[in-house]
């Protein structure tokens, strides 16, 4: 269960980012998370809301998560396409391509506060 | 007021950064300070009992007097994995993670700090035993490895893509038991090979010593920088 980890380290960066504008309380923090990263959006949430309690800053505050689908680009075929279970392989020509284009996002982009 | 006046006065603040960015400074710094030294660095990962620890013994056994070998040996608990590879007399530190299921840059920061780095060429980092959590956090290595023996059963790559996305070698383990289970290998390294291309893989067997001469051949190039 790595999501309790991964929520640990949206607990540091946000308290960080809070107390550095003097933020009084943090409602919302928005992320985004690939399909391919391995990170169960449910979990990520419940752990979140967890250690979030455990702060008088961050208390009651929610994650809005956004998921990224896992696409890749296939350079024979000038196109994209969805990778199917981690293999990005093109449905059209069957070539393997590496180069993935999202879907392995672990980002925080922003966060709604109250001063 | 409504519901949408409020969100209007609600200040909105850029954070735009990894989630695992606190992780990331630290196994960077890591990474800049083992290079500095010239120490090459393997992060190895499995699931509990493919053979990590038997793989590094039977490697430190075989590279005597050709390298000089430092192990970070991660366990949820218990020092016994630690005590078998400092009896091959490579420098070992043991980490505890009391519960947690991966290893994180900071731990291994605190354990190169008992190590004496002047004298090592190789530092091999072995990771707790689960194929899910270490995927998502780098420790400051050139490369990672993922060991597999085929007693697991092999529905594991399907199951487990991430490992087998983001590590660059794979040592197939216990290969003398390959007449007693149930395994396809060829099905396995197709697999494989279809999440990522570029895996290089060996297959040996820890118990028998076979593949185990091309597996320290290759770590002899590694951390000789080749």
């Amino acid at each position: 269960m790595h999501e309790l980890a991964i929520a640990q380290s949206i607990v540091e960066v946000v308290e960080q980012r809070a107390s550095a504008c003097q933020a009084a309380h943090v409602k919302n923090v928005r992320l985004q998370i690939g399909e391919a990263s391995g990170v169960q959006a449910d979990s990520l949430s419940f752990s979140f809301e967890m250690l979030a309690g455990l702060s008088p800053r961050l208390e009651g505050a929610h994650l809005l998560i956004e998921s990224v689908p896992h696409r890749a680009y296939c350079r024979h075929c000038a196109r994209e396409f969805a990778v199917q279970q981690f293999i990005p392989c093109c449905p059209l020509c069957e070539e393997w391509s590496s180069e993935v284009l999202s879907g392995t996002e672990l980002h925080i982009l922003d966060m709604e506060v109250e001063e | 007021m409504s519901g949408g006046e409020v969100r209007l006065f609600m200040p909105q603040v850029t954070i735009a950064q990894n989630i695992l960015a606190p992780n990331e400074t630290i196994a960077t710094e890591i990474q800049n300070t083992l290079a500095t030294l010239q120490i090459r660095t393997l992060n190895i990962m499995s699931s509990p009992g493919a053979g990590k620890t038997t793989l590094l013994e039977r490697s430190i056994q075989r590279l005597r007097g050709k390298l000089n070998l430092g192990v970070i040996e991660g366990d949820i608990e218990t020092s016994a994995d630690a005590e078998r590879i400092e009896a091959t007399g490579a420098q070992t530190v043991q980490i505890n993670t009391r519960g947690a299921c991966h290893l994180e840059a900071h731990m291994v920061l605190d354990a190169l700090n008992k190590l004496d780095l002047t004298r090592l060429d190789l530092m091999i980092i072995e990771n707790i035993g689960n194929l899910v959590c270490p995927a998502a956090w780098k420790l400051g290595e050139d490369l990672r490895v993922v060991v597999m023996s085929v007693a697991e059963g092999d529905d594991k790559p399907a199951k487990y893509p991430q490992m087998f996305a983001t590590s660059e070698v794979l040592v197939l383990n216990k290969l003398d038991l390959l007449p007693y289970v149930d395994y396809d290998l060829d099905k396995v390294k197709r697999q494989v090979l279809a999440i990522n291309p570029h895996l290089h893989i060996f297959e040996l067997s820890c118990r028998t010593g076979a593949g185990l001469d091309a597996w320290c051949e290759w770590l002899l190039e590694f951390a000789r920088g080749k």
